[in-house]
């Protein structure tokens, strides 16, 4: 059974044998299977709406403007990074400092940045 | 609008009702199930070495609600352990079993029965995954340094400040470039094990990768265990969730012309 795993001390992937949420059913179900011949009818009251709940393009002004709150809302101290505890209790040129220098740490950082964002996790609240 | 039975000159319509039809199972997997749209029994027409699962529905009354769709999906999943199943389109009605055989099981005999074949030892899995908002954006932060500039400079700016929609489009571009390359690598790790695989078009905010892969049941534990150490990889920064195997919903079709 599960002989995938072993090796992982946590099960990381989520396992469904069927959908569950309407959204994921929509998904699945509608637009697929075998299409016969026209005059057999198809039903599709309130389908459509599902449909478009369940599909935000993102695409429009409403949806940069969503994007720019949630960048300026997010709290990096909490969501860790490489270039992170510099940045905190600085002043602002020593923040602005930084993230010039961000960018150039940053490509080397990604490689391991899983990694690293648990450990800076651990050390920030670690010191809290 | 609900679903009608077809018109039948002459016939008396009093008490109509549709034949229901979910999918087509060989003959020799068919079986009954209890209940299958709006409660009904789930009764095989069999044709040959075929047979369509099929209910009835009283005419005019099947509409595309929750519920409906789950029946579906349900019905075709429990016949789906028994052997392969080709899913039909939700909402599929015929006039009656009379019409379900002439219309459609027999003239596509032969084309359903090689369908049958060709899907046995089959299923669709299906693959989601999703960024964690906040993970994700701080990477964006992280590693553009216009954002992280933009990102100071429009602290506490009045709402639809044109500088936040510019800072907004550069983080969307950012996401979607993340979303093109992720979704790449794991398409390209998981194909190997499949035999075919449909990606979503349109992602949705924040979606990693919507995808359906039609894979061997065998192989089905190589399928997982690469998932598995995507998911592994991602911790933290994109959930990834795993559905199936189900009836192949988005692997089947027929050619139209000729009947």
């Amino acid at each position: 059974m599960a002989i995938a795993t072993q090796g992982t001390a946590r099960n990381y992937l989520q396992r469904a044998p069927s959908p569950s949420g309407l959204a994921d059913v929509v998904d699945l179900i509608l637009d697929k299977g075998l299409v016969i011949d026209a005059y057999v009818r198809i039903a599709v009251i309130g389908i459509e709406l599902i449909t478009i709940d369940a599909r935000i393009v993102i695409a429009s002004v409403d949806t940069y403007l969503r994007f720019a709150e949630a960048v300026n809302r997010l709290d990096l101290s909490e969501t860790g990074g490489a270039d992170i505890t510099d940045l905190r209790g600085g002043d602002g040129g020593g923040a602005r400092r930084a993230l010039s220098g961000a960018k150039d740490k940053a490509s080397d950082a990604v490689e391991g940045a899983k990694d690293k964002v648990g450990d800076v996790k651990e050390k920030v609240s670690g010191r809290d | 609008m609900a679903v009608q039975s077809p018109p039948r000159p002459g016939a008396d319509d009093a008490s109509a009702t549709g034949v229901y039809c979910y999918g087509v199972v060989s003959a020799r997997d068919a079986r009954p199930q209890p209940r299958g749209l709006g409660d009904m029994p789930v009764e095989p027409v069999v044709h040959d070495d075929l047979a369509a699962l099929a209910s009835r529905v009283p005419a005019g009354t099947v509409r595309a609600r929750r519920r409906d769709l789950l029946s579906h999906m349900d019905v075709l999943s429990a016949a789906f352990e028994h052997g392969t199943v080709l899913p039909l389109r939700f909402g599929t009605v015929f006039e009656n079993d009379e019409a379900l055989v002439h219309d459609f099981l027999a003239p596509r005999h032969d084309e359903l029965a090689g369908l049958l074949r060709d899907l046995s030892g089959q299923g669709e899995l299906r693959v989601t995954a999703h960024y964690r908002e906040d993970a994700i954006l701080a990477e964006v932060v992280r590693e553009s340094r216009r954002i992280a500039q933009l990102r100071e400079a429009t602290r506490g700016a009045a709402a639809g400040h044109p500088a936040l929609i510019q800072l907004g489009e550069l983080v969307v571009a950012e996401v979607k470039a993340r979303t093109a390359r992720d979704s790449r690598a794991l398409l390209e790790r998981l194909r190997k094990h499949a035999l075919r695989y449909e990606v979503g078009e349109e992602p949705v905010q924040y979606e990693l990768l919507r995808a359906s892969f039609l894979v061997e049941r065998k192989r089905v534990p190589k399928f997982e265990a690469e998932l598995e150490r995507f998911a592994a990889e991602q911790a933290g920064r994109a959930d990834v969730k795993l559905t199936g195997p189900l009836p192949p919903h988005s692997f089947v079709s027929l050619s139209h012309g000729g009947r």
